[in-house]
């Protein structure tokens, strides 16, 4: 175990080196919430909706959370592509635990990212139970492994072509987060966006997340539908990133 | 050949170069089409006006902000991978680079916001379309002066990659959320304190956008001092950045290295 936490620590430490992103991260979160959150809130005319700025301050959590967990399957692409990934595969360490590894540096990450972005946002909603909290917290991590192993997944056309899989799972990401429940919740979709909404793993995401911190039951998805359907992506994904991991042999590089 | 057939070939070069990066154009067009495709069309059911009327135009001008900024990735990672060696060593002058990028810089803005555009005047019928063609040279200035913000950034991050992203997405936020892409006037002056809404209203962004919205999509008749505010507002910003960037080559030339 000392091992894995020496190689979570080993990628870590050039994130907070300084901690440009994690600040960032907050900063923009902080003017996304109080300027254009505030504002696009006063614009928004449906009852169903509440309070639109803490509608949004959830879905933005529910944002950065993918662009972690994306990021996390970015990071071995990375990796293979500027050798440290041969280096890690030459470890005398098993690939089960190197797996470990990696996705334990994503959860760290997501800490950092989302720690304060979620207080502030719990802050703003207030009167949350403890239970409440919890689950919000645990639908958020298993979303962020869920895209981390969906992104370690399509890491394979990566090592046909570096720049192509940048181009897929960037362009993908955009699309992933529009045609979901992020930014609106699903009755204000059209009928034919609302077909693609429902096969984003985002939109389970964002909705159970939102049950979980009090907002109308009636304006989201049905909470066991989104349970089964981001424990399916977390397992599904996280098992074919390790299955992935497991046939790679040293020497692997991306082009 | 002579200093300005030089000039225009750099900037050729990396105007091709804009396009023919693939993950970004993955990146923009899969942005900019899905907010105007998606975004705004779903925000029109949840708001109080014709919000798709409202944001499609500031789409176009959004496209031409992005894509001007990344004139300083450009110029970053000439300086980080050492092309900008190269280009010092070619017979041109470190003017000449200069003029070259932002020229460059301004050119594939214009042309990828030309694009979203066309797309806008598809999903949104224009009422004076021959009023945009009045509005390009005016835009071209801004994407010049955004561009100048970038070469400026890239200048001042100099090698340090994590730097130079750090402060394009801080000018990126800042300069979007304080304006009037998003949301109309009225709104702003209700809510932000009155220095920010000075701001928001002196934001070429904002000068834009509404310019786009009232002369290209409203039909309204065109107001020169709309135009004029552009270009006092744009300008300004290609001139420290040229600058910035100037300081950096001469720099460069003089000790080797930034």
């Amino acid at each position: 175990m000392l091992n894995v936490i020496r190689l979570v620590w080993f990628d870590l430490k050039q994130e907070l080196r300084p901690p440009v992103w994690i600040v960032m991260e907050w900063f923009t979160f902080t003017i996304q919430l109080f300027i254009y959150g505030a504002l696009i809130s006063q614009l928004v005319n449906a009852p169903e909706v509440g309070n639109y700025q803490q509608f949004y301050a959830v879905g933005f959590i529910v944002m950065m959370t993918f662009e972690v967990g994306s990021h996390t399957g970015r990071h071995f692409v990375e990796h293979a592509h500027e050798g440290l990934l041969p280096y890690f595969l030459s470890l005398p360490i098993s690939r089960a635990r190197l797996f470990l590894a990696i996705t334990l540096q994503g959860g760290a990450e997501l800490t950092l990212m989302i720690g304060v972005p979620l207080a502030i946002t719990l802050a703003m909603i207030g009167n949350l139970t403890v239970i409440s909290i919890a689950a919000a917290v645990a639908t958020l991590f298993c979303l962020g492994f869920g895209v981390a192993g969906l992104m370690l997944g399509l890491s394979f056309i990566a090592f046909k072509s570096s720049d192509m899989y940048t181009a897929i799972v960037t362009g993908l990401s955009t699309i992933m987060v529009r045609f979901s429940t992020v930014l609106y919740p699903l009755i204000f979709l059209p009928p034919n966006y609302r077909t693609v909404a429902i096969m984003s793993p985002l939109t389970y995401g964002s909705d159970l997340v939102r049950l979980f911190l009090g907002f109308d039951p009636s304006i989201l998805l049905n909470p066991t539908y989104a349970v089964a359907v981001l424990v399916a992506l977390a397992v599904s994904t996280l098992g074919l990133g390790m299955l992935l991991l497991q046939r790679l042999v040293e020497g692997v590089k991306s082009g | 050949m002579t200093e300005l057939l030089r000039i225009l070939r750099l900037a050729r070069n990396d105007f091709s170069y804009f396009f023919r990066t693939k993950w970004l154009m993955a990146i923009l067009l899969s942005l900019h089409l899905s907010d105007m495709l998606v975004v705004a069309l779903v925000y029109k059911n949840l708001m109080r006006f014709d919000y798709f009327q409202f944001f499609v135009p500031a789409v176009v001008i959004m496209g031409l902000f992005v894509a001007a900024l990344d004139t300083g990735r450009r110029i970053w990672l000439a300086f980080r991978e050492g092309v900008i060696q190269y280009y010092l060593s070619l017979p041109i002058s470190v003017h000449g680079i200069v003029t070259a990028y932002l020229l460059a810089g301004g050119l594939a803005a214009i042309v990828y916001s030309t694009s979203l555009l066309l797309i806008a005047l598809v999903v949104l019928p224009a009422q004076a379309v021959w009023n945009t063609l009045i509005l390009l040279p005016f835009l071209f200035i801004l994407a010049m002066g955004l561009a100048g913000i970038s070469a400026a950034l890239a200048a001042l991050a100099s090698t340090h990659g994590e730097y130079f992203f750090a402060y394009q997405q801080i000018v990126q936020i800042l300069l979007l959320t304080l304006s009037t892409v998003f949301y109309p006037m009225e709104y702003v002056q209700n809510y932000l304190p009155q220095f920010l809404v000075g701001v928001v209203s002196a934001n070429p962004l904002s000068l834009a956008a509404d310019a786009m919205r009232q002369y290209a999509f409203a039909g309204n008749a065109i107001q020169p001092l709309l135009l004029f505010n552009i270009l006092v507002t744009s300008i300004p910003f290609t001139l420290i950045g040229a600058t910035a960037y100037l300081t950096a080559l001469h720099a460069i030339q003089t000790k080797g290295k930034l």
